[in-house]
């Protein structure tokens, strides 16, 4: 007796007769994108039951924030999504900033649009070049990672960094951009449309690819929606939800540009929408560029690095210590507001969400980190069970999870 | 926006698999185009300047030994606290002698906001990046090994160390007012407000 277990996947499963087994793929396993390890239970070829689990990168990051000010957390989200470490910096200090009631000067809010953008687009480039590579086509991976190492090379200009960048301050940024900088970035976006062209012309309408990825992995709108999918995922079903054009931080609302969204809600319709944004992130920089105003790039009323609260008593106590370095203070405020805040920003894998409780001692009494990668995971049986084993490989990477940022 | 998709191949097309032939086409291309792979050990990167490196003690001309003032900056601020200092107080000059300057280098995180504190640009964090050692004391620098870090840091800059400015002891569109005397140093045009680049379509008003 067969039964077909899934709607899109119709393959009959015989019936308890000893045949299922479990497997358990990973943690070390080179197509799970770090070390998540996924509970499957098989019939065949075919998963019955798929069960990701992680914790193996598990840090402690809410625990730690609570015994570090404000500033030095900011080297914490360098850590979540580790390849797009900017983002994540700017998603953090945007945050901060609601908190305390800090306005960023404009040219800070363009500088950080620029490198949240740059960020995309190196987060995306890996993303494009693994999920490739997993599937089968490997030429793309070498290509994306040209362009991806002009990124980071701009990125060590700019910050001293490559990959954990702490750039951006609470309140602005800690660097301007340099001539060189913003040079090579304008001949990188010009060029940038031609290279999304040639990994186009490898697997755009490569039969193999569009065997691996149409009609595999499909997520209605309503249920990407119920699974609380953000981002591309999302985008990829027709669900138009995208902060920087809905809930505009930074510079995000004095730029133009276009939210792609799919309709099959397949692997390759969110292929589609990534590539597209892509082209938008393109589009966004080179505007950035071209509205780059004068002024200050850090607000008079950002928080001391050093010692946010002791420089305050300082100013009070007449000592004329103060004054060295970096040192500012909040004005008019003796201490931090109590309260608590959640502030969600767009990095490339979704939507980045901080929830602070404070209560004015200015560490934070709870942090909490709502990462796109932990609800994307958990969103994984939906696309797997029912189908192969080897799609799931490709449910994996359409995903574009980044384990640091799910276990935190 | 709605994403677009390449039209559906033909009849013609799936015989030929053109977008395979168009696929290869463009891999052998790159056959001929100028290689971009760096041969890592024999051709080293090229280290951009205020890049987060090896920890240093910057070592003073005068004096021969370091800047530290026993501020304590770098040590409160550091995120994983892997500086200590130890210090006394000098009462005949009124000032504070350090005893000994700690940097448990594995545990640091090259956030850079201990040098970027400091008020006397005393610390630094080279361009020096390969120094992996077989155990954990190598990497454990005291105020002597941080010093010759800074001599090794000398050498490989040559004559340029003279001239050599940290972007983070004096950090670029930062006024000169929020900075000690120390940190106004003589910087490029492009670091100072004044200097900074804007945008094409931006017209500084002046």
């Amino acid at each position: 007796m067969t039964r077909p277990i899934s709607k899109t996947v119709n393959v009959p499963v015989a019936d308890g007769d000893g045949e299922r087994y479990t497997l358990k793929m990973g943690p070390q396993h080179p197509a799970t994108h770090g070390v998540l390890r996924v509970d499957l239970e098989l019939d065949g070829e075919t998963i019955i039951k798929c069960s990701p689990q992680v914790g193996y990168l598990h840090r402690g990051f809410d625990k730690i924030a609570e015994n570090r000010t404000y500033a030095q957390s900011l080297i914490l989200t360098d850590r979540l999504d580790y390849i797009a470490a900017m983002a994540n910096n700017v998603g953090y200090c945007v945050a901060v900033e609601k908190l305390l009631g800090i306005s960023v000067p404009l040219r800070a809010k363009y500088i950080r649009t620029i490198v949240c953008e740059m960020s995309r687009i190196a987060s995306h480039l890996l993303w494009l070049a693994t999920h490739a590579l997993d599937i089968g086509a490997m030429t793309v991976f070498l290509y994306c990672f040209r362009e991806r190492e002009v990124m980071l090379d701009l990125f060590e200009e700019l910050c001293g960094a490559r990959l954990t960048f702490s750039y951006p301050r609470i309140g602005g940024v800690r660097q301007d951009v340099t001539r060189n900088f913003i040079d090579v970035l304008q001949r990188f976006v010009a060029e940038f449309p031609t290279h999304i062209g040639e990994y186009e012309t490898l697997i755009d309408t490569n039969r193999i690819w569009l065997k691996r990825t149409v009609g595999i992995g499909v997520l209605s709108a309503a249920e990407a929606l119920e699974l609380g999918l953000t981002g591309a995922c999302l985008r990829g079903s027709g669900v138009d939800y995208d902060i920087r054009k809905h809930r505009p931080y930074d510079a995000y609302d004095l730029v133009d540009f276009e939210v792609p969204l799919g309709s099959d809600g397949d692997i390759y319709a969110r292929y589609r929408c990534r590539m597209e944004e892509l082209h938008q992130s393109a589009r966004i920089i080179q505007q950035c560029i071209d509205q780059l105003p004068p002024g200050p790039i850090i607000s008079e009323d950002a928080p001391d690095l050093v010692m946010p609260l002791q420089g305050q008593r300082k100013v009070e106590a007449g000592s004329s210590t103060y004054g060295t370095g970096l040192i500012r203070l909040l004005e008019d405020k003796g201490e931090f507001p109590v309260g608590d805040i959640y502030v969600s920003t767009e990095v490339p894998k979704g939507e980045l969400g901080f929830y602070f409780i404070s209560d004015g001692s200015g560490r934070p009494y709870r942090m909490h980190v709502r990462s796109p990668s932990f609800i994307h995971i958990s969103a994984l049986p939906a696309l797997a069970e029912g189908s192969m084993i080897a799609d799931l490989i490709a449910n994996i990477g359409t995903l574009d999870v980044v384990l640091g940022e799910c276990d935190r | 926006m709605q994403i677009q998709y390449k039209p559906k191949r033909n009849l013609l097309q799936t015989i030929l698999h053109s977008e395979i032939m168009q696929g290869m086409a463009f891999t052998l291309k790159q056959l001929f185009a100028k290689p971009i792979t760096r041969q890592y050990p024999q051709e080293k990167p090229e280290i951009k300047l205020g890049f987060r490196g090896q920890h240093a003690l910057v070592r003073d001309q005068e004096t021969g030994t370091s800047k530290c003032v026993a501020c304590m900056r770098c040590v409160t601020v550091c995120p994983s606290r892997c500086i200590h200092i130890r210090f006394h107080e000098d009462e005949e000059r009124g000032c504070r002698v350090v005893d000994s300057y700690d940097i448990e280098a594995l545990r640091c995180v090259y956030c850079g906001f201990c040098e970027e504190v400091c008020p006397v640009n005393a610390l630094v964090l080279t361009e020096i990046f390969e120094y992996a050692a077989y155990n954990r004391e190598s990497i454990f620098f005291d105020q002597e090994r941080l010093l010759a870090n800074w001599d090794a840091f000398a050498d490989m800059k040559g004559s340029a160390i003279n001239g050599y400015i940290n972007p983070f002891w004096r950090p670029r569109g930062i006024p000169e007012r929020e900075l000690t005397a120390a940190k106004r140093l003589d910087v490029p045009d492009e670091w100072t407000i004044e200097g900074q680049v804007v945008g094409n379509l931006v017209k500084r008003d002046q």
